[in-house]
């Protein structure tokens, strides 16, 4: 039956050929921690994915929650905080998570860049990599906001001057993000939706680019 | 390799010919023989994770406040390598910490693969581009550093200013009410602060060394106030604020309850 169904959808889309090629192409022995441990430092990419899957994962179940208005937006944080079912653990998550990611994505950086992974045919994917990394930072920055805090408002204030100190269109790219003269109730929902729609559309994007790049040109060979 | 996998590929099959392949390379296929393998490192990752995020609420301070200015504000500790940066651009030079250092940065990390072209990948080859990488990454760590020590010294020594807070800020917010007289000062609680809790918060509640507390009752009950009282703000106030008696505990608690000005 499962065969059959398989089967019907394979003939009217073809694909097999699709989940073939991810499953059946060799990893070589060098990046497999199980042939030699040293190895592990190949895992970094793999393991920023991972977080990146729960970031996103625990960033949907708190929008379930999270009210992105001055008046309330403070207070849903609090709510999910102290009174949802595992509200602590989620919103504990995504917190943490965030820190983990850039942690992990600087240990891949590292391990890419000392292996020398980044030659030629692989130049186009580690630029698609330096974006990932400034598109996870803006993620930090505009997730920094969204409780609504004394912590969270004040630091985004600090940001959003250190914006305005650039020459000429400082003051511009100022207004942009905060959407005012000062911090407010724009500012929180610019914040909210770039965090939530801008910037995930961008990552996922990217994301798909640099493992579509990676398919392309393999794993890099031994030093 | 690609070449390869076609030859070894069964026409009209999904499979390959697994006969042909030399399986003591230390090669595997990704799926399903790799994948699982390495599901275990992200097992054990998660689960580190897990116990790590379960172990360590997150804080939520108090509710924002634009008027309150004194609140000495710090990014996330990612950015504190940036922060820290700028502050060695002090005032018209500003613009080359802001623009200048971080584009030329990025560009130079971007083209990385087009500086850095020669035969060999090992670090030790390409002396330049390593010690590049090796001192970035230590600047980046004593700039982190540097800002993080940099904060702890301001938040503690910004004492004598109503609000300003310690690290993380307080659970509750206080409104700075427009009247300012103390309410049922006939009640115990407010012989054992005076005696006790002024020091920091001030007699008249306004706050010192330790924050404003006037209309804290409009924010919390007693039995809210008690487990705060009682845990302190580490390091600036002690458990209980010095108090040892638990009666006298429960006095403060519930004559702040009642300081409900408006």
């Amino acid at each position: 039956m499962i065969k059959r169904t398989y089967d019907w959808i394979d003939e009217r889309l073809n694909i097999t050929p699709l989940w073939r090629d991810i499953a059946d192409h060799d990893v070589p022995a060098h990046v497999n921690p199980a042939v030699k441990m040293s190895s592990f430092v190949y895992c970094f990419g793999g393991l920023t994915f991972l977080i990146i899957v729960t970031q996103i994962l625990s960033g949907m179940f708190l929008a379930m929650y999270y009210v992105p208005d001055i008046h309330n937006a403070y207070y849903s944080v609090q709510y999910i905080s102290n009174q949802v079912l595992l509200g602590q653990v989620v919103r504990g998550m995504h917190f943490w998570g965030a820190s983990l990611a850039i942690i992990m994505m600087f240990l891949h950086m590292l391990r890419v860049f000392f292996t020398g992974a980044y030659r030629a045919p692989r130049e186009l994917n580690w630029i698609i990599g330096v974006l990932i990394f400034v598109v996870v930072l803006a993620f930090g920055f505009t997730g920094y906001l969204l409780p609504w805090d004394q912590q969270a408002y004040w630091a985004t204030d600090v940001g959003a001057n250190i914006a305005a100190s650039v020459p000429i269109i400082g003051p511009y790219i100022k207004l942009l993000l905060t959407g005012g003269s000062t911090l407010g109730a724009l500012t929180l929902t610019r914040f909210f939706a770039i965090h939530v729609f801008f910037l995930p559309a961008a990552l996922l994007v990217l994301l798909g680019l640099h493992f579509i790049m990676i398919r392309k040109a393999g794993i890099a060979g031994p030093m | 390799m690609s070449a390869e996998d076609s030859k070894d590929r069964i026409k009209g099959a999904p499979r390959k010919r697994w006969v042909n392949r030399k399986m003591h390379d230390g090669r595997e296929p990704f799926f399903p023989n790799f994948l699982l393998k390495e599901w275990i490192a992200g097992a054990m990752f998660l689960t580190a994770f897990m116990i790590w995020v379960i172990n360590n609420h997150v804080h939520l301070g108090s509710i924002a406040n634009p008027s309150d200015s004194t609140y000495i504000p710090m990014p996330d500790w990612y950015f504190y390598f940036l922060y820290q940066f700028l502050k060695y651009f002090p005032g018209p030079d500003l613009a080359w910490g802001t623009v200048a250092v971080p584009i030329i940065s990025i560009l130079l990390l971007m083209f990385v693969p087009w500086l850095d072209r020669g035969k060999s990948r090992r670090p030790i080859h390409r002396p330049i581009a390593a010690t590049a990488m090796v001192l970035f990454v230590f600047m980046s760590i004593w700039l982190t550093a540097e800002a993080y020590q940099q904060h702890q010294y301001e938040v503690s020594g910004s004492a004598g200013g109503g609000t300003k807070s310690a690290a993380g800020g307080l659970p509750f917010a206080v409104s700075h009410p427009t009247s300012t007289a103390l309410l049922n000062t006939s009640m115990p609680g407010y012989t054992v602060f005076q005696n006790t809790c002024s020091g920091c918060h001030g007699t008249d509640l306004k706050g010192g060394f330790g924050p404003e507390l006037l209309g804290i009752g409009n924010e919390a009950t007693s039995s809210q106030l008690l487990p705060v009282v009682k845990k302190g703000f580490n390091p600036n106030m002690p458990p209980a604020g010095g108090l040892t008696s638990s009666v006298q505990i429960q006095q403060v608690v519930d004559w702040l309850a009642t300081q409900t000005q408006k």
